[in-house]
């Protein structure tokens, strides 16, 4: 291999002469330590060298050493459940390995363990005929997850041999006679993170991701292979919302990639996850969960890194026909450190000094979330679901991480501070988030609910809209200024800002709620509207109805607490609701319509 | 922009305002008196004539009406004498208005 040596060292970016053979984004060994590092700018013989550890003690003179291969990441059983750092280092081993709490330099570290056998169960017999894509075998990694094994991108023959019982991941289970004579397979493989996977062909999203967020489901629903963006200021609960969708979204596999976020964040995952039950498996979380981190502290080029190794991963899985959700907290640090990148290059920068190629970056990334069709002859379909926390400073979305990312992503939940600040969470805010995939997903939910979903969500929406121009009339002369209807709207409208778009994370019953009893709650307050409205129509006052129907207003607030068991206690309110406001109406002494 | 006028109370006290050319309507009791001037404030009645003594059996129907512009209610005596509450109420409104009772 082609060996250089270093001129200059700036930070994380290290340039060397010397370098002919090497080519860009070839990954080289730096130094006396051996870092990894990555090429990123080659200029004649000067190749400028992005390493992805800590580069103090590293001098001019020293040697580097390109490996001549791209960044990869090994794919083959024994991810799920791993935490790795943002070029794939399993953590827990590296600390074993160096007894050490931080990133040693200039480790070597399998990202996968070598020495765990696993069960391999053939699904093909020999002779068959198999070409990329190809499922030869699955084995069954956790509880909820078949690893498939399947045939490497751009490999052809027909099985000459295969193997049935425990391999470790780099021990041939199968021989393809191919055009090029035979060759041995094991179950791993290897793909450069910045490439995306081959497929067959995109899909139209038509599924909505149910993640039991009721402001998230109900409002703005994001589809099993769309995008989405989490902008939000510091502390309106960006992690809070990832967590949840992550813990609650009914995918078979979330990667999650905590990109430059708080250490403590990652610790979090690492203790409630494992406690905590999928309602769509019975089994843990964690059995469904890949880990990447790359915490504020660690080395500012892998963070770069983590976001592909984090994607790539995410891609084989959906090649699996698996639909995958990947969460990124958040991608502001990871456009930081583009920007870092290319301020020590001494790239022309743009808006706000990140690159010019910000844009065109981030697009390649949520580009690669989708629904596919994916190779292979059985005609698997798989999904990539991307949802990416943005941190703009001081809330403002106007800069150009959030813009750029609205640019692609067609779903926007932005949280917002006021909010958060009184309370009100998830602080999603009703007003200027939207979703593009709201049409086709509410058609969806209607079908599978038979009801017109679509009708109560756009009633829903078009009452917390009205209410925020009553606010304002509010504001200037006095809730006394009101009709007694647009009182009315006030107190729904408030009945579903603090009933049903507000929710408690951290209590058991409410932090997940179903699409069934997403329905019963909203088609409680909907009718309980309706009821009065029709009440006032037959001559009732509005002050009347307040106190005559105080109880079930009470109810209808403490209707997220009831368990996913018992909705038929939802149906209940409805009927006292009816009961309440019909004493009203005889009270008033206007008894029905006749 | 022309409204009428409407009188509700007792058949005996409010009869003869028919010869004004006002609507005149009978009510004795609360509900009655509630949907009459519910329906009146509805159409075009922009004066109601109300008996002090209906009045006192509807007050939450007054006061929802005080702060619109359209019906003016207004307490009257009937037959059998006035009870002072119509009059209280013209006081209020003045104090309201000009800031002291200037009456």
């Amino acid at each position: 291999m082609s060996k250089g040596t270093i001129v200059s060292v700036s930070g994380p970016l290290v340039t060397a002469k010397g370098m002919q053979t090497a080519n860009i984004q070839d990954i080289c060994r730096v130094g006396k330590l051996g870092l990894i590092g990555e090429i990123i700018e080659m200029r004649d013989d000067v190749a400028s060298i992005q390493v992805y550890e800590e580069t103090s003690m590293v001098g001019p003179g020293e040697e580097v050493e390109t490996t001549g291969e791209a960044l990869s990441v090994e794919l083959a059983p024994g991810m799920i459940s791993q935490m790795f750092d943002g070029i794939q280092r399993p953590l827990d081993e590296f600390m074993r390995k160096t007894d050490s709490n931080f990133l040693e330099r200039g480790m070597t570290i399998e990202p996968l363990n070598r020495s765990t056998k696993w069960e391999f169960t053939p699904s093909v017999v020999e002779g068959t005929e198999v070409a990329e894509g190809d499922i030869v075998g699955i084995v069954q990694e956790t509880n909820v997850i078949e690893h498939r094994i399947m045939v490497p991108h751009g490999v052809k023959g027909t099985i000459k041999s295969i193997a049935t019982g425990s391999f470790t991941i780099n021990e041939t289970i199968y021989v393809l006679e191919t055009e090029n004579g035979d060759k041995e397979f094991t179950m791993m493989q290897k793909w450069p993170v910045r490439r995306g996977r081959p497929i067959k062909r995109k899909l139209n999203p038509v599924e909505p991701l149910i993640t039991g967020q009721r402001v998230i489901d109900t409002l703005f629903p994001v589809a099993k292979g769309g995008a989405a963006a989490v902008p939000g200021p510091f502390g309106a609960g960006k992690t809070v919302v990832q967590h949840q969708i992550a813990k609650w979204a009914d995918v078979d596999l979330v990667v999650y990639v905590g990109c430059g976020e708080r250490g403590n964040e990652m610790t979090d995952v690492i203790n409630e996850f494992p406690e905590l039950i999928d309602p769509n498996t019975g089994e843990s979380i964690m059995a469904r969960t890949v880990l990447i981190a790359n915490t504020s502290n660690m080395p500012v080029a892998a963070r770069e890194a983590s976001i592909y190794t984090g994607i790539t991963i995410a891609e084989y899985f959906r090649d699996m026909g698996y639909s995958v959700a990947v969460m990124a907290d958040s991608t502001s640090r990871w456009a930081e450190a583009l920007r870092e990148m290319s301020g020590r290059l001494e790239e022309m920068p743009g808006d706000e000094g990140y690159p010019a190629y910000l844009g065109s970056r981030l697009a390649e990334y949520y580009e690669r979330a989708g629904m596919v069709e994916t190779l292979g002859s059985s005609g698997r379909k798989g999904s990539i679901t991307a949802i990416g926390a943005v941190s703009p400073p001081g809330g403002d979305t106007s800069e150009p991480v959030t813009q750029n990312t609205l640019r692609v992503a067609k779903v926007f939940w932005g949280l917002d501070s006021s909010l958060a600040q009184r309370r009100h969470f998830p602080s999603i805010n009703w007003l200027n988030s939207y979703s593009l995939y709201s049409n086709e997903m509410n058609e969806f939910v209607g079908k599978k609910l038979d009801v017109d979903w679509n009708t109560m969500v756009t009633r829903t929406k078009a009452l917390l809209q009205d209410e925020s121009e009553l606010q304002e009339i509010v504001r200037l002369v006095g809730v006394e200024s009101l009709s007694e209807r647009d009182r009315l709207k006030l107190v729904v409208a408030r009945m579903i800002r603090e009933d049903f778009l507000q929710q408690n994370a951290f209590d058991d019953v409410d932090t997940y709620t179903s699409r069934e009893k997403q329905y019963e709650m909203l088609h409680t307050i909907l009718t309980f509207e309706d009821q009065a409205a029709r009440a006032m129509e037959l001559g009732a006052y509005f002050d009347e109805i307040t106190k005559g129907t105080e109880a079930v207003v009470e109810r209808i607030g403490r209707m997220k607490f009831i368990p996913e068991e018992e909705l038929t206690k939802i149906k209940g309110i409805r009927d006292q609701s009816e009961k309440d406001i019909q004493t009203v109406l005889e009270k008033g002494g206007v008894e029905s319509d006749a | 922009m022309p409204s009428k006028i409407g009188v509700v109370g007792d058949k005996e006290s409010v009869l003869a305002f028919k010869m004004l050319g006002f609507s005149v309507f009978f009510a004795s009791e609360a509900k009655e008196t509630r949907r009459l001037i519910d329906s009146l404030a509805d159409k075009d009645y922009g004066v109601i004539y109300l008996t002090e003594q209906l009045a006192e059996l509807v007050p939450e129907t007054i006061t929802r009406y005080d702060a619109k512009m359209k019906p003016a209610i207004i307490l009257i005596p009937n037959h059998a004498g006035s009870r002072g509450i119509g009059k209280k109420r013209v006081q209020q409104n003045v104090e309201k208005a000009v800031g002291q009772n200037i009456l």
